[in-house]
């Protein structure tokens, strides 16, 4: 389903005085593609993706998704989140059968999809495991399986690779792209990474930071599988660096000059700059 | 015998250490070897405890005892448990009871014997009325707070896979809030046994605490330490085998730990 944002913008109250972090934001997804959203910490991308969630409200603008306006959450649009936020006191398996157990699919139904989208994630033999018992990458295939199981048409995903180490985060990144040429679900992907962005995305879209807004838009049209040493993709990877690059910039000077504190400003980056070109 | 060693001395958690049950052992005899007034423990005070236990009549006092301490601590589990509900879900209510019930909770049990003896006399409702105001405080506190503090990203991920309404509430916020209801219900475990003490001592219903006021009329030390000694078991012993490791297995699985 085609996802809209039309001149949206949205303040934050914060220390008692309003804090622009999104400012006149417009952007398309496509029904079916994968678009990442890439941008410097606190630079209001998770908050697009909990707006088109619609566990937030736009102050200004509309954000439709096929044409209709969101009002609220909705299982047709799924967000996977950084941390992976499964429901400790329940399996691998009643994770991932929570929402369908929530929209009232019977018991032995919603069991048989579970496991299906399970074995898609690789982790049929852990169905009965607790999320305690899991490393960073298995929690994050669950709460991917979690996600898909519901078939949204709209899948949003907030950094859920980031606090990976980099052998498993290139892993599921693979697993992410099967699964999306198996169902083309629309992907929305919030990344700091610009390897991780140009590496996936159909497209990308490069969010300034503070308040947010579009800076650039690029179809990165490299045919997959793609390779890091691809001379168009290495294209992109400096052009975007180099429109960052002011960005981050902006960000230090700010933070230096001590002049506010964000809300959304977590410094939690991993420092493995070369791996990854993180921002 | 293996097997019953590993129950008392567990080593997943932290309960009771054989080192610390010898400690306390010779700690004891010490003292009866100092002081000709202070009984031996392993020569007088275990076998009057012995002895105790073949008598009909102190088993008689020790079912009524089991028997108050089960009835009061099932009505705290539903009323501290379903009131915590009600003013986690209700913040109107919330707000014009809560402090209430931090209010009772701060009262301890034996200052409601007296209250309980007015309004029931010299009964068993009398102590079983005291178990519950000594000890559902704790868990309508609890139950609230946990009912309320949902981790917020838990939160979203329910919301976002279509929770809302019943379904959210049974299927996440209660689940969420087990660890603090599971550690509000062993609190309220060692404050009811307390107040049960306390009830049993000043009403004169069959059951431990009355007969820890007959044998300290008889003057008996002995018999007074090995009654003290299994009340003081007994509340270990729950508290170890039953709610630290219920607890323990909670934190464990819900990533407290």
């Amino acid at each position: 389903m085609q996802v809209q944002l039309e001149h949206v913008s949205k303040s934050f109250r914060h220390n008692g005085r309003p804090l622009e972090v999104l400012h006149d934001v417009s952007l398309t997804v496509e029904d079916g593609e994968f678009v990442c959203l890439l941008g410097p910490s606190g630079c209001g991308k998770s908050t697009i993706i909990n707006l088109i969630a619609g566990l937030d409200r736009a102050d200004t603008g509309q954000i439709t998704v096929g044409g209709t306006p969101v009002t609220g959450p909705d299982p047709s649009r799924v967000v996977v989140f950084q941390e992976a936020a499964l429901f400790p006191w329940l399996s691998v398996l009643g994770n991932v059968e929570f929402g369908l157990r929530v929209a009232g699919v019977p018991a032995v139904k919603r069991r048989a999809r579970a496991l299906e989208y399970l074995k898609l994630v690789h982790l049929s033999k852990f169905v009965h495991a607790y999320p305690h018992q899991l490393s960073g990458g298995m929690k994050q295939r669950v709460a991917i399986a979690r996600a898909l199981v519901l078939q949204p048409a709209i899948l949003l995903l907030d950094e859920p690779f980031a606090a990976l180490d980099a052998q498993t985060r290139a892993v599921l990144q693979n697993e992410l792209l099967e699964i999306w040429q198996l169902a083309r679900p629309t992907i929305l992907f919030v990344t700091h990474n610009v390897r991780e962005a140009t590496g996936l995305a159909d497209r990308v879209y490069v969010i300034s930071s503070r308040p947010g807004c579009i800076r650039d838009a690029r179809a990165i049209e490299v045919p997959r599988p793609r390779h890091a040493e691809d001379p168009l993709l290495q294209a992109h990877q400096h052009k975007i660096l180099g429109i960052l690059g002011e960005e981050v910039e902006k960000v230090f000077r700010e933070e230096l000059g001590e002049t506010v504190h964000y809300p959304e400003a977590q410094h939690d980056a991993p420092s493995d700059h070369a791996k990854g070109m993180h921002i | 015998m293996g097997r019953l060693w590993r129950v008392l001395f567990p080593k997943g958690y932290s309960f009771l250490r054989p080192e610390a049950v010898a400690l306390f052992v010779a700690l004891w005899e010490l003292g009866a070897w100092c002081s000709p007034a202070w009984p031996s423990l392993l020569r007088q005070v275990l076998p009057i405890l012995w002895g105790d236990f073949q008598d009909p009549q102190f088993m008689q006092a020790l079912a009524g005892s089991a028997r108050r301490m089960l009835i009061g601590y099932s009505l705290v589990m539903l009323v501290g448990v379903g009131g915590g509900i009600i003013l986690g879900r209700l913040p109107l209510v919330d707000q014009l009871l809560g402090s209430f019930a931090v209010a009772v909770h701060a009262i301890p049990g034996a200052a409601w014997v007296p209250l309980s003896v007015m309004w029931f006399g010299m009964t068993e409702q009398a102590v079983i009325f005291t178990i519950i105001l000594g000890a559902a405080g704790i868990v309508i506190v609890e139950t609230d707070t946990g009912i309320r503090e949902v981790p917020p990203l838990i939160q979203r991920a329910a919301r976002t896979m279509g929770a809302r309404g019943v379904n959210y509430f049974w299927l996440v916020v209660v689940p969420a809030a087990i660890p603090k209801i599971v550690g509000g219900l062993r609190l309220a475990w060692a404050f009811g046994w307390r107040a049960l003490m306390a009830g049993e001592l000043l009403t004169s219903v069959n059951g431990l605490g009355q007969r820890l006021n007959q044998v300290a009329k008889a003057q008996r030390l002995d018999q007074l330490l090995a009654l003290m000694l299994l009340i003081a078991a007994v509340g270990i012993l729950v508290d170890g085998l039953l709610f630290k490791r219920l607890e323990h297995e909670v934190r464990v699985r819900w990533g407290l730990v």
